[in-house]
């Protein structure tokens, strides 16, 4: 199994240059900022359960541009409405990427409830296109097939937990804000 | 706010560059939200701090945006505003029914009525009433702000008991 850092790393290095990024607080943020900092990432460092509801927004009125969102277990399961919203708009360049450990490690570890609800099979009711891994090599098969599908797709990537913690990110909150709004507006 | 006048709010709003209304729905807001539905410009979340999540998406893409809602998901909003919407300087317009604001309106709304004003200070959010007298001098404070990117309340009080 991979770990999360590793897996995010993955992820966002498939990302195409004009593709957009939107990661979900705590570690996964910090992971995304650590491995792969880009100016169209944009790291929402509070308002835990809302990465996915900002990649909407961005999905609605980006369509000529991919959004990847970089999400948690603990992160969706708080806006699980989220996944309802998204499956009746139904945004063709939404890609929604749960990192799940089953656990909140931003907060020391403590469980969620994904190891015994599906998250895949709650998309899959939502209207998404769902797919599911824990190895690197199909991981990486599903990040290329996936440039070529029509979204909204969930990529559930189970994840293990591990003791590397990647550092805060001391970029400005609103400097993430203008250099992400410079980024994708071309 | 009389029927008209929340209609005429809504396309004074939208002809004058807001692009996007979202949020859950208020009984104070009705007509408002009704209007919006007709025109297809509306999009209902499951949550307020849902409808900010997708308002902040939109924002970040230069088009804006308005976020309709009950004091109730106000209440809800709070880290929502605190941690998003001002942490990162998100031009928004918030449009809050007031609920509560009569003394003899339903048991759940008195306390959050009585609160809400203090709570808009609190956060540091500037606001003004919107009333069928002031509506477009207080639409054209709400668009100036949106205009220099900020964010700002406008608050619809609810003037009768069902």
């Amino acid at each position: 199994m991979l770990i999360r850092r590793k897996a995010i790393e993955i992820v966002a290095k498939s990302l195409d240059s004009k593709d957009i990024a939107v990661s979900a607080n705590g570690f996964i943020s910090r992971d995304l900022h650590e491995v792969h900092d880009r100016k169209s990432n944009f790291y929402m460092i509070g308002s835990m359960g809302l990465a996915s509801s900002i990649g909407l927004g961005l999905a609605l009125k980006k369509p000529s541009k991919r959004i990847y969102v970089f999400d948690g277990d603990g992160n969706i399961l708080m806006n699980l409405g989220s996944l309802v919203t998204i499956g009746s708009e139904k945004p063709k360049n939404l890609v929604h990427v749960v990192f799940d450990n089953s656990s909140h490690e931003s907060t020391g570890g403590q469980p969620t409830n994904s190891a015994s609800v599906k998250i895949d099979e709650l998309a899959k009711a939502s209207n998404y296109r769902v797919f599911k891994t824990y190895t690197k090599v199909k991981l990486e098969q599903i990040l290329k097939k996936i440039k070529s599908q029509r979204g909204p797709i969930l990529l559930l990537v189970k994840v293990e937990r591990n003791k590397y913690v990647s550092k805060r990110i001391e970029i400005e909150p609103t400097l993430i804000k203008t250099r992400f709004m410079k980024a994708v507006s071309s | 706010m009389k029927e008209e006048i929340q209609r005429k709010v809504f396309d004074y709003l939208s002809k004058n560059g807001i692009e996007n209304f979202v949020g859950v729905p208020d009984s104070t807001l009705k007509y408002f939200v009704d209007q919006g539905l007709k025109k297809k410009t509306v999009m209902i979340a499951t949550r307020e701090e849902e409808a900010i999540g997708i308002a902040t998406g939109m924002s970040l893409s230069k088009s804006p945006s308005l976020v309709f809602m009950q004091n109730a998901g106000f209440a809800n909003s709070l880290s929502t505003i605190t941690s998003l919407v001002e942490l990162y300087q998100i031009p928004l317009i918030f449009l809050i029914g007031w609920r509560g604001y009569l003394k003899n309106d339903a048991p759940e709304h008195a306390k959050i009525g009585a609160i809400q004003s203090k709570l808009i200070d609190a956060l540091g959010l500037e606001s003004q009433i919107l009333a069928d007298r002031n509506w477009k001098k207080s639409c054209n404070w709400a668009l100036s702000k949106i205009r220099s990117k900020k964010f700002c309340v406008l608050v619809i009080r609810r003037e009768f008991v069902d």
